[in-house]
This record gives C-alpha cells, structure tokens and sequence, in this order.
C-alpha cells in the first residue's frame, strides 16, 4: 500500500510534466507581484500578536498558490512540496504507535480547532479539533462533506486486523497514514486537506490517536 | 424608527423566537445538531415558499439612517445621492478618494466624511451585530441593505476596462488562490474547481462554475434565518475566513474590495436581487 501510494504520487507527477509541457505556452502577463498581494492580505488581516504568524507564507504555501490545481503544477513544484513536507515530519517521542481510538475520536469530531474571531463567537485560539467532518464521511450514518475521499471502513482498506496491526508490516502502514495526516502534502502535494501536525494544530500524540481511529478493527470507523 | 417598521422587527423577532425556541442556537456556523439544522432547513423553505423575506425591514431602517448620517451627500459613482443602479456598477474607482472602492467601503468613507466618524467608529459601526444572532438591528446593515435594493433589477456591470479596476480585479484573484495561515487554506479551497462539494451538509458554490460566483454575490445582503438578520458581504467575507482559521479579517481593507473586485467582476451580468435569504 505504501508502495501505491508512492507509485501514486509519482505517477501523478508523470502526468504533470505531461500537462505542463503542454501549457509551456501559457505565460500570463502579472499585473500584480506577489509583494503587493501579500501586503494587501496583511493590511487586511488583525494584527493580533498571538496570530501574526499565520500571515507569513512557507516556501511550501507559496508555491501551491500558484496553481489552481495540483494538474497544473510542474513535476518539479510537486517535487518540491513533497520533500519539504516529508523533512519536516515528527513523530512520537517513543516512535510509531497504534494510538487511543477514543482520544482520536473527540480530536476527529471537533470542530472548533484553530478557530478565532474576537466578534463574539466562544471559539478560544486553544481550542483544538481537526473537523475531520467538514471534508470526510466517516463512521456509518454520520454526516459529513464530500471534499475529501469517504474513509468509512478505512482500517479495512489498509488490511488492518488484530493479528498483524503490531507486525512491522501493521506498524509500516500506520506510519503512512500518520505521515498523510501529520502533513498530507508529503502524499497529496498541496491537498485542501490542512497540514494539521506540521502547523502544531496536532501534536504527534494526537496524530497517533487519529490513526488509530481510523484503523483500530474496533474503532467504529471499522464496525 | 416608525410604528410600523418597529411592528416589522417586532414580527421578524417573534419569527426569529419561534425558530430558536428549544435551545439556545449555536452561534457557531456548522455547529447546530442534525435536528436543528432540519428544523431550519423547513423554516426556511416555509419562508421561500409564502414569499417572506424579514429582510425587507432593514430596507426601512437604511431609508431612515441615511438622513440621520448625512449620506445623501455621498457619491457611490454616479452622483451625490444618486442610489438607483449605483450599487451595480460597484466596485470602481474614486478620484476623489483615490481608491477602487466596493459598496461597503465607499459607505465607510462617506461616513467619515460627512457623519463625521473616525475610522475607528466607522468599524465599530459595521461589526455592531457581528457576532450576535438573534434579532440585532444595525443601521450599517441597514444602510447597505438599502443602497443594494435601490439597485434590484439592475445587471452587475463591474467595469473592468478601467485598469485600476483590472488591477485589483487581478489582485482579489491572486488573493483568491493565496494558501495562508496554519489551516493552509485558500478561497479556492471551497469556492472552485468542476467537482460539486459539500463542506458538512452545506453545498459549495465555485467560482470555476458558469453562473455560480453571479448567483452567489448578487443576493447579498443575505437574511440568515438562524441569526434573524442579514449578513453583508464584509461579514461573509469574515465568515469565511474566520473558518478558514485566518486571523480576523478588517472590514473595508484592501483585501476585502479585491475580493469584491473579483467576485462582483465575475458576476458581470447577473441581476441584484437583494436580500437574498438563507438558512
Ligand atoms: C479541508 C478539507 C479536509 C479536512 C478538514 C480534512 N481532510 Fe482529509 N483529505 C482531504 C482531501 C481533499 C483528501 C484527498 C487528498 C488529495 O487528493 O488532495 C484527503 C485525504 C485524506 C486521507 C487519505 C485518504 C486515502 O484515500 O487514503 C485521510 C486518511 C484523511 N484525509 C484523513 C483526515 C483526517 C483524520 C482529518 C482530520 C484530522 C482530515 N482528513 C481533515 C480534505 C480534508
Ligand atoms: C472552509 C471552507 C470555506 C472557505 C475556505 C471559504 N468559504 Fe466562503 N463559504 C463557505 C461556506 C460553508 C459558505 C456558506 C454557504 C451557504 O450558506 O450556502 C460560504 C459562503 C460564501 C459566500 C456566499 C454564498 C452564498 O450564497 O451565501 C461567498 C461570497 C463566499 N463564501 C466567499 C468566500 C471568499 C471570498 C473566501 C476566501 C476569502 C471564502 N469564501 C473561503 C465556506 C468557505
């Protein structure tokens, strides 16, 4: 599996310099530099101290806001935000572990991380959740958005049983799914899907117990 | 405020009650149970369906505080006082301010100009109800609701020809693809691309699709049935990047008229039909 996703990723590549010699053409003239835009965006944003760090862009954000999607970009762009996104995962401290299920639940439900508005809404800056459900359908019967691939029964997609979920194949597959929600950019270069681990919106801890919600045989997920 | 526009707010409220009844709504967008969220679904339908838009009423609040602020005076393009047909050339250029400007900032402007407010109080003016559903009535509302209606049934015609115009038309684009901030999220996140998505329950319109980016901008004012007033574009805007975990968004910034710029520039064409009116 983990050898499909790369197989993946750098098929997906492929198909990008494809693409992209194809549109070598299409040289756009820029009215506007990019200095001008991210000025616009800062004057335009609060400069609250405790948030001024979320309006500098990484190298890795100002390369995918240049593309409107990943088949645009170049296979060198894709590249690029694949290796800055794997250099830069952490695991736990003790390594590669099937989390708590229960502890990733409460993290997958909410919707309230990273969330903050000083206009009256209780949203805290502390306040952490990964509102898996606005993009993800997940457990069976719950609602959820179609912005990302159903993951009901995903332990079951990875083959996840009892038996093998502690063998270093089992462990093997937890860590590429770690790794996808850790940063999702190192598998799916410039996803919707936020880089949630990299940012510190999820600890590595808390990446853990989401992996194992989604695998664990006895994780509703996989009921 | 007349008699009979108090007797409007009164029955938009006891509207309003009746819906929140049960529970005390959340006010967090996305956060209501899968009861409420049916509950409001029918209501609103109830309210398509008997024609009923409570957000008629700010039309008469605008009328009222336009005299009491002096904007009779202000110039949205076409004139001092000049209302009909004004909001649906907008955004343009201002000589006189030196600025593009959208409908809500050159309102900003005219109200530090000839109500004399700082614009410190201009922002406290606009965000009023900002955050507080349940029947707030805010003259700002008010105020755009009314010059937005002044142009119902005018086409959107953005003039993009002007390159000051174009200029920040291209702005609000870059703006519209920029990946910020620790959710990594852009406007286009959920608002392009050929693929129909829902964001939890809630349909996403795209900007990629024919017609979609006209349908949404041009019933803006919006009345929220679960707050029980009507959302400007500047708090839309706001809305939106308050979920997308930006920092706070500063209404009548730049980054709010290139977002219009863009957005009222792809509509070019489409019909204002204010308020429009949602759940
Ligand atoms: C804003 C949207 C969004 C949010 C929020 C989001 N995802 Fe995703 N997710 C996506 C998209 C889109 C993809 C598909 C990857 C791609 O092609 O870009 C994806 C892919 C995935 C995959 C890989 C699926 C596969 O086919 O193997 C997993 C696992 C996943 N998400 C889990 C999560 C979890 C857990 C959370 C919350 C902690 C989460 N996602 C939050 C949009 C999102
Ligand atoms: C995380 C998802 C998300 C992102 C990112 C986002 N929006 Fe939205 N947007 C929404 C949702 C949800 C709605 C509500 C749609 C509804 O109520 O029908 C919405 C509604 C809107 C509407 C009004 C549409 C209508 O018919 O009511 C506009 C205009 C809009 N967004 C503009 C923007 C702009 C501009 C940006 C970027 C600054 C942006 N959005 C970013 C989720 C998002």
């Amino acid at each position: 599996m983990k050898r499909l996703l790369i197989f993946a990723v750098i098929s997906g590549a492929l198909i990008g310099v494809v693409e992209a010699q194809q549109k070598k053409a299409k040289t756009e003239k820029e009215s506007v530099k990019e200095e001008e835009v991210l000025k616009v965006l800062k004057d335009g944003l609060s400069q609250d101290p405790r948030f001024a760090w979320k309006i500098q862009q990484d190298e890795a954000q100002r390369i995918c806001s240049q593309y409107s999607s990943r088949e645009e970009m170049p296979a060198q762009a894709i590249q690029r935000v694949i290796q800055l996104s794997q250099s830069e995962i952490r695991y736990p401290q003790w390594g590669i572990y099937m989390g708590d299920w229960k502890e990733g639940k409460k993290l997958v439900d909410s919707p309230r991380g990273g969330r903050f508005a000083s206009y009256g809404f209780s949203d805290k800056p502390t306040d952490k959740g990964g509102n898996c459900y606005a993009c993800h359908l997940i457990e069976k019967g719950m609602p959820g958005g179609t912005m990302g691939p159903n993951l009901y029964q995903y332990g079951k997609r990875w083959d996840i049983t009892k038996e093998n979920m502690n063998t270093p194949e089992g462990i093997e597959k937890i860590k590429a799914v770690y790794n996808i929600i850790y940063n999702s950019w190192s598998a799916f270069p410039c996803s919707s899907m936020p880089r949630f681990g990299y940012h510190g919106n999820l600890s590595p801890e808390d990446v853990a117990n989401i992996v194992a919600y989604l695998l664990h045989p006895e994780s509703p997920v996989n009921k | 405020m007349n008699k009979k526009l108090l007797l409007g707010v009164f029955t938009c409220g006891a509207l309003a009650g009746i819906l929140l009844s049960t529970k005390a709504f959340a006010q967090v967008e996305g956060e209501l149970s899968p009861e409420e969220e049916i509950r409001l679904v029918q209501e609103f339908n109830r309210m398509l369906a008997e024609g009923i838009n409570p957000g008629e009423v700010w039309y008469e609040v605008g009328k009222e505080a336009i005299k009491k602020y002096n904007l009779d005076k202000c110039d949205l393009g076409l004139g001092p006082g000049v209302f009909k047909g004004a909001a649906a050339q907008l955004p343009r250029y201002f000589a006189d301010a030196g600025k593009v400007m959208d409908l809500e900032t050159r309102v900003g402007w005219c109200l530090q100009k000839y109500a004399g407010m700082t614009q410190e109080q201009v922002l406290k003016f606009v965000r009023q109800c900002w955050g507080k559903s349940g029947n707030c009535v805010s003259e700002y509302d008010g105020i755009i609701m009314y010059l937005t209606m002044e142009s119902n049934g005018h086409k959107i015609k953005v003039n993009l020809k002007d390159p000051k115009v174009k200029k920040m038309y291209d702005m609000g684009k870059k703006v519209y693809y920029a990946r910020l901030g620790s959710w990594d999220f852009n406007c286009a996140t959920c608002h392009a691309g050929q693929k129909e998505v829902r964001i939890r329950a809630t349909r996403l319109w795209s900007a990629d699709r024919p017609g979609e980016a006209g349908n949404a901008v041009s019933i803006f004012p919006k009345y929220l049935v679960r707050w029980g007033m009507p959302m400007s574009m500047h708090y839309r805007y706001a809305e939106c990047i308050r979920q997308m975990r930006w920092p706070e968004f500063i209404p009548h910034s730049d980054l709010g008229v290139a977002l219009s710029t863009y957005l009222y520039g792809l509509a070019n064409g489409t019909e204002i039909k204010a308020p429009g009116i949602g759940r």
